[in-house]
């Protein structure tokens, strides 16, 4: 009999999460599963094309990023954020549930550390309630087999999220700069930059309350208000923002760690190759590890690269965002003309000026001189936010950790509620505050500055855009605004055509609703 | 019929000897004697006609100083004069011959004088000496593979013995689970596979040589792998548990003692001498739960009384792919490539907007993105590489087997060696086996026996994951794989995500090595402690240490030029069972025939692994050997452990061998379920009737055999991974900053609850013989209800799980027919005559779920379908390929697809609406087919004629989808987006009507329903093996000095006939066991071979 009595050695039960060790790794592994949605294909493909911003590179498949019919349940992007909320979420609730139970643990560092568990929590929630509106609510930790589920009202789930920001500001330390905060780590800071989203988000949304604007102001502003003694602050340069190395600046609120020791950096961060257009395809390159693996998956559209960046002067954010040169970097495939090469190693290889030229001038250039109209699916600037040159090999992923909230953000939140409660002057105050910086070091800071006349809606997303292109945010603030459909069919023509109301939600995995096999079925969202 | 046999004879004054000679030539029979007893014979005068051979025979030797005697077909002549010497004699020696039917002398057989320890051995010539001390004594002959011979002395001095092979007749003893049977008192359902049968196929394992050979038996290549080393997948009567459930694993019992399935290629075949397949309950009962899948039963060669017999068995060859994956040429793949890119920017119809003017448009050669640079290049050179050409080359497959055995009547002995080593089609792959077999049986006294057999393997599996063929086929056939000097291009399209498929097999690219010590040693104590009551203790240990070693350098595939990679995995494992048995039998009122069985076994299951991996290795010559020299060092473990206790009773009972019961009890106790639920009892009952051995029957003369079997009885599964029921945590690592943390997350939900599977069977058999066993079979149908079906089940994903657990939910049920027949159609009396015999199986089974959990009719989330197979597929119902038609633009555009721009529907694949509702969604799926054939089976043919043999072994199936993953777009092969090489289909375009395969596109990275494409008629005829043989006759073997000698060659797994995807892809095997994998490709191959007996 003794013999039939199990000793697991290689695995750990859920009991674990009640010893001291158990209860910090179940934490652990919460943050850590903010890998598989920040660097994922996944959250990339749910945020950036199909918007006024990004449309469809040459890579992958195109059929979410502009709409069309086969872009349905089935989907295998639309799946990965949902399993990986869920899965978290559970975690979290391991962690949460137990903090009574843990032993051997100093209460307060218990506090703190539920603290950073509902932090995690309520962003795991707020990514479910913005993507597919009314979903799943699980307050408790669950161990035990359930095949039913339910969709809870938009309205519990943001009360939710909200008393956990709420209660996690309370335990968190404040700053992430400050007192030995761990990079990564959650801190009120950042739960505040949360917190004035989720209000302004709700603000919008049919779940609505009468102060949610103001709140958001208050809570943005709180936070603005408070970044001298937190140690916080814009950089002067908006280049160093997403400087390699620098993600743990001083601008930066939260972000997902990775580390270029593999052994702990398992759940990779592939942005490094979405928006890397296909230089190697070209004349006098091949694959480098400053230039990227070409992916190709998103590639601006003429409204940002035109009209957004309009101004590309003063405005140093352009080429700062976007690559526009790149120099040979293979002599082999220079080409010759009668035997001699055209340029040199290291000479321009291609360059895209972003701005216009006659094709006269085109054929005139012993290199590739694309303008925006003859950008392809293959050729167009580069979007450099995400490059990463340390990483192990050519063609590896990134080894940089994922920027998820920073400071500019925040002013810009700030100065979307301050347009909502009808204070264009301060709204007009934060605005200049991420424009001033954008003007540094080469542009005319007074030309940058606008008046509170020109606020709108519009223009706060039409900066957001210049100040978070790319940032993995914009079908979120659109939808938001309730602008997707309208910008979309104004400024993305591949999308455009065939973006209808439903389009504001996105699909529930079929895979959930298939799985749901007792009580009643798992509603699909309206029109999949 | 003999005696029947008429002379004619006509002689004067004759020699007796000269008309011995004429009687000879004129019957079949033959004359032995003494030629100094017939020194004193008159001269014969005979003249006879027509007249019977005894009465010829005995006007012959009227008078004369000598009498003779028939035995069957030998004429035995001796002195009258012995017999007074005999009566004064106490001791008399007796001389004799032994030969086996065809006259072929038999060494090696045993001669006792029953009721005595005296014994002798025949020679080489099948000659004995052997003395008695009276006339009344008893010869007993035993031989194996022979029927025992009794014979009093009697007067004779000289003896001609034939001995009768075991046929299938009902003397047969047969292993059943504990114990042997006579066949006649079998009640299960139990197929035989005879070291004949398995000899006939040189296959790399068993298993491969089972295929077909057996009604029941469903075996093919898992995932289509071809691998040198893979291990085929096998199923008992269909599938009773579900895939990542409660294992399916069929239980392999080696000499008494269950073998680890994983292994089962480490064993060698050429070892084997019998394989039994217990198929229903009553026959599986025994073994428990460990038998639920079935259960087969090997038996190695263990040696036998007689002088040494040495045997050396060997054969060579050459095996080759069964041929090309047809991809397009450089021709049309340009056209492809042309035709991806102009579908991406407005496919719908010639003339609509477009980047393109058409499919002529030079802008294809400039733009930069429809050809590389390379490709360019490679059109200016007229390149046109074959890339299949250049992985591909011939394998070669040796085995050697020798071996040695023999013993005296208390000690026999059997040693074998062998050595397998089959080479793949590409370089660096291979798998080798070295074996090394000893088994020693002992009689100590004549109470008690005790025997050891250990059976020791070295595999060796060299690249197991060598397999270049997608990237082959997906290369670009305008892109060369060397540059000017002769070096290997990594990347040859310049930078495109395929790389170089040579790279892998350049010699030190790749270095995987597998290495496993198989030890098999199994021994045995039998005491008989009263007249009918014994003791045996069983016990086996199997020991598997293992290592695995990887590298992959810079410049291959797999790391596509990034830093190098090592792993290394050590696996420590055990299995041992112990078994205390008692057995009872006894014969009451000679008509009551029982036997009692009591068994207590225990087992334990020990599987622990560590695992390392780095990269970056300081030196591609270190390869795998020092991790220290890596970076980025990980590591892994996993134990496992489970235990098994058991009880177990059984009864065995007939009547004058008519009238059969068998009664088995088990209780088995596993470690792996949850508390509670550890326990169960498991009973069974078997009837048998012996329908030919009744009165009435005894006139019916055609039918020689006729048995009624009918089984009934419950058998449980536990097989399920150590832990299920605990829940489990799995680790993520993260870091903060440069702090690294493993962190714990849950990912597998506890079930307390978890407990038996359980699968009643009924069984009902019908044995036959027909035409003095010319003809013989069985029939089988059965029925098995499995209930408490141990699921994997997947949790909707808001619980958090997303990994599937363990439940006991839902019940299936599989009914089936099976028959064999086996058939002697032309009888050869001699070497000489022309002889044929079939054997023919078919095998019906049909599964079906018949509930799910909480009364669930439907588990989408799970394909599990009530009222359904097991293995059905679900998906949408695929109609053909949206035309550029008025109606289907007005079908498109009511089902509100989009049609515009780069992701219009029109040339992509087309789906039912299924229910009419106006929208294409998942509601429109439904069970499109099932991986299931209507049957299966096997037919093996043998000739033989003039020492010649020709065996047909083939195998077939029909009925049931399968899939072919390298026809889907997921394994890039076919995935139909303009960019890499695709198997050469005719797509659709704005011109080309196609309806079956969709139009390229270079947006679309897998087309939609692409799925569907993957589909195919599974149904085939496979010419597994055709053999032709030849044995040297007696006479020239004698003289060289060998028993036997067999020559033989063999080709193999090259006929593949009414496979539909066979001949539109003459490369490829339809056999597989679930997906068809884009794998190594199958092989034919053609051996050569000799066995030969000293």
């Amino acid at each position: 009999k003794k013999q039939l009595i199990e000793q697991p050695r290689s695995g750990l039960t859920p009991q674990y999460f009640q010893t001291a060790q158990g209860f910090q790794s179940g934490l652990d592994a919460a943050y850590a599963g903010n890998r598989d949605i920040w660097g994922n294909e996944g959250l990339m493909t749910m945020t950036t094309p199909g918007t006024d911003e990004f449309k469809s590179g040459g890579g992958g498949n195109s059929d979410m990023n502009i709409y069309s019919s086969s872009f349905d349940a089935n989907n295998t992007f639309v799946p990965r954020v949902w399993n990986a909320c869920y899965t978290y979420i559970n975690d979290c609730n391991g962690v949460i549930d137990n903090g009574a139970l843990v032993t051997g643990l100093d209460p307060a560092i218990v506090k703190q550390k539920i603290a950073e568990a509902k932090f995690l929590r309520a962003n795991y929630y707020f990514l479910l309630v913005r993507f597919w509106g009314p979903v799943t609510l699980n307050t408790h930790f669950i161990a035990e087999p359930i095949t039913s589920a339910e969709r809870a009202p938009i309205a519990d789930v943001y009360n939710f999220i909200i008393q956990d920001l709420k209660d996690a500001i309370d335990g968190l330390p404040p700053s992430p700069v400050k007192n030995g905060v761990l990079p990564g780590k959650a801190t009120a800071a950042a739960a505040s930059h949360l917190l004035a989203k989720v209000y302004l988000t709700r603000a919008y949304s049919s779940a609505k309350q009468s102060d949610d604007f103001l709140n958001a102001y208050n809570t943005a502003k709180g936070l603005i208000d408070n970044i001298g003694t937190l140690g916080l602050g814009l950089l002067p340069d908006f280049a160093s923002v997403y400087a390699e190395g620098n993600e743990g600046s001083k601008e930066i609120l939260w972000s997902v760690q990775h580390t270029s020791n593999l052994t702990y950096n398992n759940n990779s961060n592939e942005l490094n190759f979405y928006y890397v257009m296909g230089y190697e395809n070209f004349p006098g390159l091949v694959r480098s590890m400053a230039y990227g693996r070409p992916y190709a998956r998103v590639q601006l559209t003429r409204w940002m690269s035109d009209t957004c960046f309009a101004d590309k002067t003063n405005d140093t954010r352009y080429y700062k965002t976007f690559q526009s040169v790149w120099l040979s970097n293979s002599a082999d495939k220079i080409p010759k003309v009668n035997g001699v090469p055209k340029y040199a190693l290291g000479d321009t290889a291609i360059y895209m000026p972003g701005v216009d030229v006659s094709d006269t001038k085109i054929n005139a250039t012993r290199y590739l001189l694309v303008p925006p109209r003859n950008y392809t699916l293959q050729l167009f600037p580069t979007m450099l936010k995400y490059q990463d040159t340390r990483r192990a090999g050519i063609n590896d992923p990134s080894v940089r950790p994922v920027i998820v909230y920073r400071l500019a953000e925040t002013y810009l939140l700030a100065a979307e509620a301050a347009v909502n409660l009808g204070d264009n002057a301060n709204a007009a105050k934060y605005i200049n505050a991420v424009r001033e910086r954008a003007a540094n070091p080469t542009g005319n800071v007074a030309a940058m500055t606008i008046t509170p006349d020109k606020v709108s809606l519009d223009y706060v997303l039409d900066e957001r855009s210049r100040e978070l292109a790319g940032e993995q945010t914009r079908w979120l603030d659109l939808v938001r605004t309730n602008k997707l459909i309208e910008r979309v069919k104004k400024h993305n023509p591949d999308a455009g055509a065939n973006i209808q109301e439903k389009h504001l939600l996105r699909p529930i995995p079929q895979t959930q609703i298939d799985r749901v096999i007792s009580g009643p079925k798992y509603p699909q969202n309206t029109g999949y | 019929t003999g005696l029947a046999q008429k002379v004619s004879i006509n002689v004067k004054n004759v020699s007796i000897v000269q008309v011995l000679e004429q009687i000879q030539s004129q019957t079949s029979y033959n004359f032995l004697y003494n030629s100094k007893d017939l020194i004193n014979t008159k001269p014969v005068s005979l003249s006879v006609k027509d007249m019977s051979l005894t009465e010829a025979l005995d006007r012959c030797f009227k008078n004369q100083p000598v009498n003779y005697y028939i035995e069957n077909t030998t004429v035995l002549i001796e002195s009258k004069r012995v017999e007074a010497v005999a009566e004064r004699e106490l001791r008399k020696v007796i001389k004799g011959k032994i030969t086996d039917e065809k006259g072929e002398a038999l060494p090696g057989v045993s001669v006792k004088i029953k009721g005595s320890a005296t014994g002798t051995v025949s020679a080489n010539d099948g000659s004995f000496t052997i003395s008695v001390d009276n006339t009344d004594a008893i010869l007993v002959f035993t031989f194996i593979g022979f029927e025992p011979l009794e014979r009093k002395v009697g007067s004779a001095s000289i003896m001609s013995i034939v001995l009768k092979p075991v046929t299938t007749g009902l003397s047969e003893v047969i292993v059943v689970g504990y114990g042997t049977q006579k066949k006649v008192d079998v009640t299960g359902s139990i197929a035989s596979v005879s070291e004949e049968a398995i000899k006939s196929v040189p296959a790399s394992n068993l298993i491969s040589a089972l295929q077909s050979q057996a009604p029941g038996l469903d075996i093919q290549k898992a995932g289509g792998n071809s691998h040198p080393g893979a291990t085929p997948s096998i199923a008992i009567r269909g599938k009773r548990s579900l895939d990542a459930g409660a294992s399916s694993d069929v239980l392999y019992v080696v000499d008494g003692i269950p073998y680890n399935s994983t292994y089962i290629n480490d064993l060698n075949q050429d070892d084997v001498t019998s394989v039994q397949i217990l198929k229903d309950a009553s026959a599986t009962a025994i073994y428990g739960s460990r038998g639920a899948n079935g259960v087969i039963l090997i038996t190695t060669r263990r040696g036998k009384t007689g002088a040494p017999v040495i045997t050396y068995s060997g054969y060579g060859g050459a095996s080759t792919a069964l041929g090309h994956y047809d991809v397009m040429d450089v021709k049309a793949y340009e056209t492809y490539k042309k035709w991806g890119n102009y579908n991406a920017n407005n496919p719908n119809t010639i003339g609509a907007p477009n980047r393109y003017s058409g499919i002529d448009d030079p802008k294809f050669y400039t733009d930069g993105i429809t050809f590389l640079p390379a490709e360019l290049a490679g059109m200016e050179n007229g390149t046109a590489t074959d890339w299949q050409k250049l992985i591909f080359k011939n394998g070669l497959k040796t085995n050697h087997q020798l071996s040695v055995s023999g013993g005296t009547p208390t000690t026999k002995y059997a040693v074998s060696a062998g050595y397998y080593n089959e080479g793949g089609l590409f370089p660096g792959l291979s798998f080798k086996r070295y074996s090394f077999k000893v088994s020693v049986d002992q009689e100590l006294g004549k109470y008690v026996k005790v025997g050891v057999s250990s059976l020791n393997t070295i595999s060796k599996i060299y690249g197991e994951d060598i397999n270049p063929v997608v990237q082959a086929l997906i290369s670009s056939p305008l892109t060369v794989p060397y540059d000017d000097k002769g070096n290997l291009i990594p990347f040859p399209g310049g930078g495109s995500l395929t790389y170089n498929p040579l790279a892998n097999l350049v010699p030190g690219a790749v270095v995987q090595r597998r290495s496993r010590y198989n030890t098999f040693t199994t021994l045995y104590a039998e005491a008989q402690i009263l007249p009918h009551l014994k003791y045996r203790f069983n016990g086996g240990l199997e020991l598997t240490p293992e290592t695995f070693g990887e590298f992959y350098g810079s410049a291959t595939f797999k790391n596509l030029s990034g830093p190098s990679t090592g792993k290394n995995k050590n696996y420590d494992y055990y299995d041992y069972t112990l078994e205390n048995l008692l057995t009872y039998e006894n014969t009451f009122s000679k008509k009551h025939h029982v036997t009692a069985t009591g068994l207590f076994s225990f087992q334990e299951d020990y599987k622990a692994n560590t695992e390392f991996s780095y990269n970056n290795i300081l030196a591609d010559d270190i390869q795998y050997f020092n991790p220290a020299l890596g970076a980025n060092l990980s590591g892994k473990g996993d134990y496992k452990k489970f235990d098994i206790v058991s009880f177990m009773g059984r009864i065995n009972y007939d009547y004058m061998s008519k009238y059969l019961l068998t009664l088995t009890m088990r209780s088995d106790g596993s470690s792996t379920l949850a508390p509670g639920n550890k326990y169960h009892l498991f009973p069974s009952v078997a009837l048998g009737w012996n329908i030919a051995q009744e009165d009435f029957m005894k006139n019916i003369s055609f039918l020689s055999n006729l048995k009624l079997r009918a089984g009934y009885g419950s058998v449980g599964n536990a097989a399920v991974s150590p832990y299920q029921t605990l829940g489990g945590l799995e680790l993520l690592n993260y870091n903060y900053g440069t702090t690294n943390v493993t962190g714990t997350y849950p990912n597998n939900v506890p079930n307390p609850q978890l407990g038996w599977e359980y699968t009643s069977t009924l069984n009902l058999g019908l044995d036959f013989g027909l035409l003095n066993d010319r003809i013989t079979g069985s029939v089988d149908v059965y029925k098995q209800n499995t209930s408490d079906l141990i699921l994997p089940q997947n949790l909707p994903i808001t619980t958090g799980y997303t990994k599937q657990f363990l439940a006991n939910v839902g019940k299936t049920q599989n009914k089936g027919l099976e028959l064999s027949i086996s058939s002697t159609n032309i009888v050869a009396a001699s070497r000489k005559d022309f002889g044929w015999t079939t054997n023919f199986n078919i095998t019906f089974n049909r599964n079906k779920i018949v509930a799910l959990q909480n009364g669930v009719t439907e588990d989408v989330g799970n394909n599990r379908f009530v009222g359904k197979p097991i293995n059905s597929l679900y998906n949408y119902v695929r109609l053909g390929i949206w035309q550029n038609t008025a109606a289907d633009s007005a079908l498109a555009r009511d089902l509100k697809l989009t049609m515009t721009g780069a992701a219009s529907v029109i040339g992509t694949i087309k789906v039912a609406d299924l229910n009419g509702d106006g929208v294409i969604n998942s509601n429109d799926r439904t069970i499109v087919g099932s991986r299931d054939p209507k049957f299966l089976g096997g037919f093996t043919n043998r000739f033989s004629y003039y020492g010649f043999d020709l065996n047909v072994v083939s195998t077939y199936r029909v009925g049931g989808t399968q899939i072919a993953y390298w026809l889907q777009p997921g394994s890039k092969v076919n995935a139909l987006n303009g960019k890499e090489n695709n198997l050469n289909i005719n797509y659709w375009t704005p011109d080309n009507h196609e309806n079956t395969y969709p139009k390229p596109n270079f947006n679309v990275q897998s087309p939609a329903y692409g799925d569907l494409l993957g589909y195919y008629n599974a149904s085939y005829l496979k010419i597994k093996t055709i053999n032709l043989g030849y044995s040297l006759p007696p006479a020239i073997v004698n003289k060289i000095g060998v028993k036997s000698l067999h020559v033989y060659s063999s080709f193999n797994d090259a006929i593949i006939l009414f496979s539909k995807l066979h001949d539109r892809f003459p490369g490829i095997d339809p056999e597989s066991a679930g997906t068809l994998g884009v794998d190594t490709p199958p092989t034919k191959s053609l051996l050569f071979g000799l066995n030969v007996t000293f």
